[in-house]
């Protein structure tokens, strides 16, 4: 046995009473992800959000949340697979859905807001979002849940109660479900298992006529589960593209 | 040949057995119905804690209302007749050839059982069988065995319990039952009874020619009857499947949950029946009469036929819950519709699917949350007009049918309601706009789109433009505004996200 392993066996050894296996690696948990569809952000994401947890994608208004989760359905219904859109804010477009490939009959929308009859308990969009969700994670059966809050005050998010974002990643982790947060903070806090900060950055213009398409920055602001130990050399930082669907239709 | 078998079914004081099987909570008190117009109302059947009371049949109600504790309930037809299909269906498990030979207010189906026996064992055990199967029913009946279908049926009509009457010894089985067995006149009767002649035993020793020459050839049936030897005619009924269950409440009830109660009853009962005949239930459809002559319906249609009656009460109750009737509930009926109770094949690599009872529930659970309308599959109309589309139910057994390839577009947000903006305008193009107290500068304008229809009724003609804009501290932000060319309003209609 070299000196080395003999050494740290010792070391082990004397030490497994307060610390076992002090200087041996952690066994890696290698979690399963599921891919965007768009490669510069699977890059970045090391194959995709991941499966069974919560991601968070944060950023200001036209910064590509929806784009992005609306890739990433087109992908998950593309499988087979029913998804569903918690839509706190009622800003989901069904149109733009369908441009982007998402099998709109594998998809569930919830638009909460709904005219409540007198008898019935009067809640908030939000709290209804919140109710939304955990009854569609608790039923099982998702591969993914959106839960649009990007529509929500950052101050009335953060009002939410940790144990809720406990109770959902107890609930995407049974289920196998990816729980895709949209917001203009982060909320879930320790409870989101990648939190991604999305920005703005540019929309291009074809002859000064037309709306062409979209470039996006997703930055990497917390991933619990890395992929790979040494990625130093990978940058946080990742730029992509969405095309406008009428640019599609036009070069077709 | 294998000789004649004829098991005799006999529910005695039906009228009570019936009101008594949905409302458990009264069998352990004396209760009697009462039948006959308001103010010459008597007691037209009762059930034993009554009997031991001193109640009896054709009492007037001024008579019962003077035993202590005494529930009097009114008899209900409508749900005699939903009972009576109920112990049928019970009979037709065990034979498919059943006679009704109901007399009074009992209910009596006689089956011919002939041959059964390899298939449900020897006549003690069929009638076991059948006692167990009409009491999981709700029903307390008395069953007779005999090879004489006359003998099968005075014999249950008369005993208690289960009784097997050996072929050849008719006669002996039915010699101390009463003559009120045979179908006599009051006249006829009062002459038996002046003789002497209390028994079908006595009956039967009587001469036959001098009874025949004093009575008629009817005499000579009595005759037969009694010995346990007359002939039968069988004239079987056809038991038609009809899933239907009826209760009538004694005061009107208002509470969903008191509702309940008594549909759970129903849907257990109802999913028995399907179970029996290898069937499940494929939807409900409750019917209620409230007070003031109005009534309220409700339906149910699960994903797929279903035999768990927990989620079907589960359905029932978020349906009630979503749609309470709007008075006090007189009568309550539940009628299912019968399918195959489905299969699926699953797979080790098949992706993961809602399944589907579970999903039935949860959507009722999402449409009391965010109201009814608004949660379903999206599905985008055939037309131009804008934010054309609407929501279907969501189907757990639907697959990827169309062909739509994943795609990285430029997504908006819609604006619900529109939010009608503010627009400075620099020619025809758009150039600043006000939202909610914000002025936006617009840095690139894109259009105007047009698109008009429906020129004949509601028509539409609107113009769009694909705005780049900053505001006040210089955020970039992109949007979709639209002018309304019929009222010359100006509208923020969705953001680019």
């Amino acid at each position: 046995m070299p000196a080395s392993a003999t050494l740290r066996l010792q070391i082990e050894r004397s030490l497994e009473a307060r610390f076992p296996a002090a200087l041996t690696p952690v066994p890696r948990t290698i979690r399963e992800t599921a891919a965007t569809g768009i490669a510069a952000v699977d890059e970045l994401l090391d194959g995709g959000f991941p499966v069974g947890a919560i991601s968070e994608l944060v950023g200001p208004s036209c910064s590509g949340r929806t784009s992005l989760a609306l890739a990433f359905l087109a992908e998950r219904t593309a499988e087979e697979r029913f998804c569903a859109w918690v839509d706190a804010e009622d800003a989901f477009d069904p149109e733009s859905a369908a441009a982007s490939g998402v099998l709109l009959e594998q998809l569930l929308w919830v638009r909460c807001g709904g005219a409540k009859k007198e008898r019935e308990k009067n809640w908030t969009r939000l709290e209804q979002a919140l109710k939304a969700t955990d009854l569609l994670l608790q039923a099982g059966g998702f591969a993914a849940i959106v839960l649009d809050l990007a529509g929500i005050d950052p101050t009335e998010g953060m009002r939410i109660p940790l144990a809720t974002w406990f109770r959902y990643r107890q609930a995407a982790d049974r289920t196998r479900c990816s729980l895709l947060v949209l917001g203009r903070a982060s909320y879930a806090q320790s409870s989101a298992a990648m939190v991604l900060d999305a920005e703005p950055m540019r929309l291009e213009e074809v002859g000064g006529t037309m709306l062409h398409a979209g470039a996006f920055a997703l930055s990497r602001r917390r991933q619990r589960f890395p992929q790979q130990w040494n990625n130093a050399r990978k940058p946080p930082t990742s730029t992509w593209t969405a095309s406008a669907p009428w640019a599609v239709e036009q070069s077709a | 040949m294998s000789r004649e078998l004829y098991l005799a079914v006999h529910a005695a004081e039906f009228p009570a057995q019936v009101l008594l099987r949905l409302r458990p909570e009264l069998r352990s008190q004396p209760v009697a119905v009462l039948d006959g117009p308001a103010l010459q109302q008597t007691v037209c059947a009762l059930n034993r804690h009554a009997k031991q009371r001193g109640a009896v049949q054709e009492m007037t109600r001024l008579e019962a209302e003077a035993i202590q504790d005494l529930q009097m309930i009114p008899r209900s037809m409508a749900e005699e007749a939903q009972a009576r299909a109920v112990l049928l269906e019970c009979a037709a498990q065990f034979s498919p050839r059943i006679e009704e030979a109901s007399q009074g207010t009992a209910c009596t189906f006689v089956l011919d059982a002939t041959g059964s026996e390899r298939l449900f064992g020897p006549a003690g055990a069929m009638a076991e069988k059948l006692r167990r199967a009409a009491a999981s029913a709700g029903f307390r009946v008395a069953v007779a065995a005999s090879a004489n279908f006359h003998a099968a049926r005075m014999k249950a009509a008369s005993t208690p319990g289960i009784v097997l009457i050996t072929s050849g010894e008719e006669a002996m089985a039915l010699e101390k039952l009463p003559i009120a067995l045979l179908d006599l006149s009051s006249e006829q009767a009062e002459t038996f009874s002046v003789w002497g002649i209390q028994t079908l035993g006595q009956m039967a020793a009587l001469p036959k020619n001098d009874l025949v020459a004093r009575f008629g050839a009817q005499a000579s049936r009595w005759r037969a009857l009694a010995a346990g030897k007359a002939s039968h005619n069988f004239q079987p009924i056809e038991p038609t499947l009809e899933l239907r269950e009826f209760c009538e409440f004694d005061s009107p009830v208002e509470e969903i949950d008191a509702l309940l109660f008594v549909a759970a009853r129903i849907i257990d009962s109802l999913v028995t029946r399907a179970t029996q005949r290898s069937l499940a239930v494929a939807s409900l459809a409750v019917d209620m009469r409230l007070e003031g002559g109005a009534s309220h319906r409700l339906a149910l249609h699960p994903a797929i036929p279903s035999v768990d009656r927990k989620f079907l009460l589960k359905l029932l109750h978020l349906e009630a819950a979503a749609h309470p009737p709007q008075a006090a509930v007189l009568s309550l009926s539940i009628e299912a519709d019968v399918g195959h109770a489905s299969k699926m094949q699953l797979g080790l690599f098949a992706p993961q699917t809602p399944e589907p009872s579970r999903l039935d529930v949860t959507l009722a659970r999402l449409r009391a949350i965010v109201g009814e309308d608004r949660v379903g599959a999206p599905e985008l109309e055939d037309t131009h007009r804008p934010h054309s589309f609407r929501l279907r139910a969501l189907h757990a057994a639907n697959t990827a049918s169309a062909s739509a390839q994943p795609a990285t577009r430029i997504a908006l947000r819609r604006v619900r309601p529109l939010r009608p903006i503010q627009v400075m305008l620099h020619g025809e193009k758009p150039k600043s706009f006000h939202d909610e107290g914000r002025r936006y500068l617009i840095a690139s304008a894109y259009g105007p789109w047009r698109s008009s229809g429906c020129w004949s009724q509601e028509a539409w003609d609107a113009e769009e433009w694909d705005v780049l804009a900053t505001d006040s501290t210089g955020a970039p932000l992109g949007c979709l505004l639209a002018r309304d060319r019929l009222h010359n309003a100006w509208r923020l209609e969705a953001f680019f996200d």
